[in-house]
């Protein structure tokens, strides 16, 4: 059974913010899935096999040729064109 | 009876133009995507732009391209330049991609008529599309059941007479399932044959894009054409085999493997409806071959773990800073980012990010995603094992037909575990396809899944089409 204060901790990692009202079904809902999840160590260990990804395949390189990008202007469409040709976030740091 | 070869005849014949036909189709669009809610944008004026390019094209006498002129429909996860991408989130509402997936840039090329984009479960997380920020699909089968999901969007699309063929992207059984629910025969390649380039990941290791169609020679049409290698895809492979040559290939002698694991808790009237289905096959001379699959339990949580590890990592890229949602009132960047995130996403996606980042937290990570990573080893091995003996495997493609609305949302494990049939397959990275078998007491469609072992597309669409061409189960009426 997971703690209401891992949910949170989870949460924070996760960079989300659980309401009061949330947390409670939050935990139980977690709960079950995860004793669910919980089923797959009962499988005996010499059933394991290494796995890397599916079809075998290795690192695919691109040849080192600089291509044409993607007008800065046209990326900053989906932020109302952001300022001066910057995304605009507020300052992290204070002092 | 190929849908796609029909209607590109009688264009070329000058029976119908490109322009008419979109217009029937849009026509079909707005009498009843407001019941069904199949499309989220409908692409009106493009489309006719393109029906256009096609008209003319056939007024010089040139010959059309495979997919030219085909009105269809694209999921709402899959980037086209231009065109709201929404993933029906509210995360990603008025995203406007700056690129195209390139399944979409193929089939541009062909001068395929793109008539709109359609709805989805948030992020492709559901089975039903009622996790949508656009509400429900019903099935145009019957308006009081669910289309399914998480392509539910593009099966209704197909199943309502609103596109010739739609294409989806299925996790975990999502273009099989809504395929299965509305009669539809639903498409997932080999892992690696279609590109995933500009697809909205979900769980990229699981994720492949694939087509629902009306019948299964217009699948073989749409994956011969989508089925190339792709740079700008690192997993990427590609296919060079026609799947459309070898559809008439004679089945007898070929080797289906039947598992009992696959039919526990199934409903009935399926389990019937496949049993017919082998004994049409048996008929046809095929050779029935009985295998156990004792981890198939054991597959669900190792899918779970590893596609919500998986989304948990690709869904961080959402932070409101670049596009998409971004909320109003923070005091910092890290409010920001949780604030955003927290509006931002519905519930069962931040149920899935949140347990994605738990199996993947310190004093976890072994236990659970590195133990489902080994556990998926051993399943591709036992998958190799089994097709040393067969050449398809075929299951039912849902446990259970089409849910009422509001029956998906209940209990999430429950609701997990009607995906039993699909997930294997792409924790393997197997070809599957769902074909239409016949139809339950209440008159709603079952889905039989062949599966295929990998790069063996081919196998599994020349299965389903020699069933296909045994019953008649394709033949539908055509939208003119």
């Amino acid at each position: 059974m997971i703690s209401k204060e891992e949910v949170l901790k989870i949460a924070k990692l996760a960079k989300l913010s659980a309401e009061d009202g949330e947390i409670e079904q939050l935990t139980l809902d977690m709960s079950k899935i995860i004793e669910y999840a919980d089923t797959i160590n009962a499988s005996a260990e010499d059933e394991i096999v290494e796995f890397d990804n599916i079809n075998s395949i290795e690192n695919a390189f691109n040849e080192d040729i600089v291509l044409e990008s993607y007008d800065r202007d046209e990326i900053l469409k989906n932020r109302e064109g952001g300022e001066n040709g910057y995304f605009v976030v507020r300052k992290s740091l204070r002092g | 009876m190929s849908k796609i070869k029909y209607i590109q005849n009688l264009m070329e014949t000058k029976q119908i133009s490109c322009v008419e036909l979109t217009e029937k189709y849009l026509n079909s669009i707005e009498k009843q995507n407001a019941v069904l809610n199949a499309y989220v944008n409908v692409t009106g004026l493009e489309a006719l732009k393109t029906a256009k390019a096609v008209d003319e094209k056939i007024a010089q006498g040139q010959k059309l391209m495979p997919l030219e002129g085909i009105p269809m429909s694209l999921k709402d996860n899959i980037s086209t330049k231009n065109i709201e991408t929404t993933c029906c989130s509210k995360m990603l509402k008025g995203y406007y991609p700056i690129f195209d997936a390139t399944v979409w840039e193929i089939l541009k090329k062909q001068n395929s008529v793109l008539l709109g984009k359609t709805n989805m479960d948030e992020f492709a997380m559901g089975s039903s599309c009622e996790t949508s920020c656009f509400g429900v699909t019903l099935n145009p089968v019957n308006t009081e059941y669910v289309a399914g999901g998480s392509s539910g969007g593009a099966a209704a699309s197909v199943a309502g007479n609103m596109a010739v063929f739609g294409l989806g992207s299925d996790t975990g059984g999502s273009i099989r399932q809504p395929a299965g629910f509305c009669g539809l025969v639903g498409f997932k390649p080999t892992y690696g044959t279609v590109s995933r380039y500009g697809v909205v990941a979900y769980a990229s290791s699981l994720d492949q894009v694939g087509s629902i169609t009306d019948s299964v020679e217009d699948a073989s049409i749409v994956y011969d054409s989508l089925s190339v290698y792709d740079p700008k895809d690192s997993t990427s492979v590609g296919s060079k085999i026609s799947t459309r040559d070898k559809l008439n290939n004679s089945i007898k002698g070929l080797k289906i493997g039947i598992a009992d694991e696959f039919f526990e808790g199934i409903q009935e009237d399926i389990k019937k409806s496949i049993q017919d289905a082998i004994k049409v096959y048996e008929e046809s001379g095929a050779e029935i071959i009985h295998f156990e699959m004792p981890k198939l339990k054991t597959i669900l949580p190792v899918y779970f773990i590893i596609s919500c590890a998986e989304a948990s990592s690709n869904l961080g890229r959402f932070d409101g800073i670049r596009y998409g949602y971004k909320t109003n009132s923070y005091r910092d960047i890290n409010e920001m980012i949780c604030k955003t995130r927290s509006e931002g996403f519905g519930k069962e996606v931040k149920r899935r990010i949140m347990l994605g980042t738990y199996v993947l937290s310190s004093g976890y990570y072994d236990a659970y995603y590195k133990k489902a990573q080994n556990l998926r080893g051993s399943i591709i091995q036992d998958f190799k094992n089994i097709f040393e003996k067969c050449d398809v495997i075929l299951t039912p493609s849902v446990p259970v037909t089409a849910f009422r609305k509001g029956e998906a949302l209940r209990d999430p494990i429950e609701t997990y575990m009607m995906d039993i049939c699909t997930v294997p397959v792409n924790i393997a990275g197997l070809p599957a396809v769902s074909v239409p078998c016949g139809f339950d007491k209440g008159n709603m469609p079952v889905g039989m899944q062949i599966i295929g072992n990998s790069f063996e597309d081919y196998k599994v669409l020349n299965a389903a089409y020699q069933y296909e061409m045994k019953t008649k189960a394709s033949d539908k009426e055509v939208l003119l």
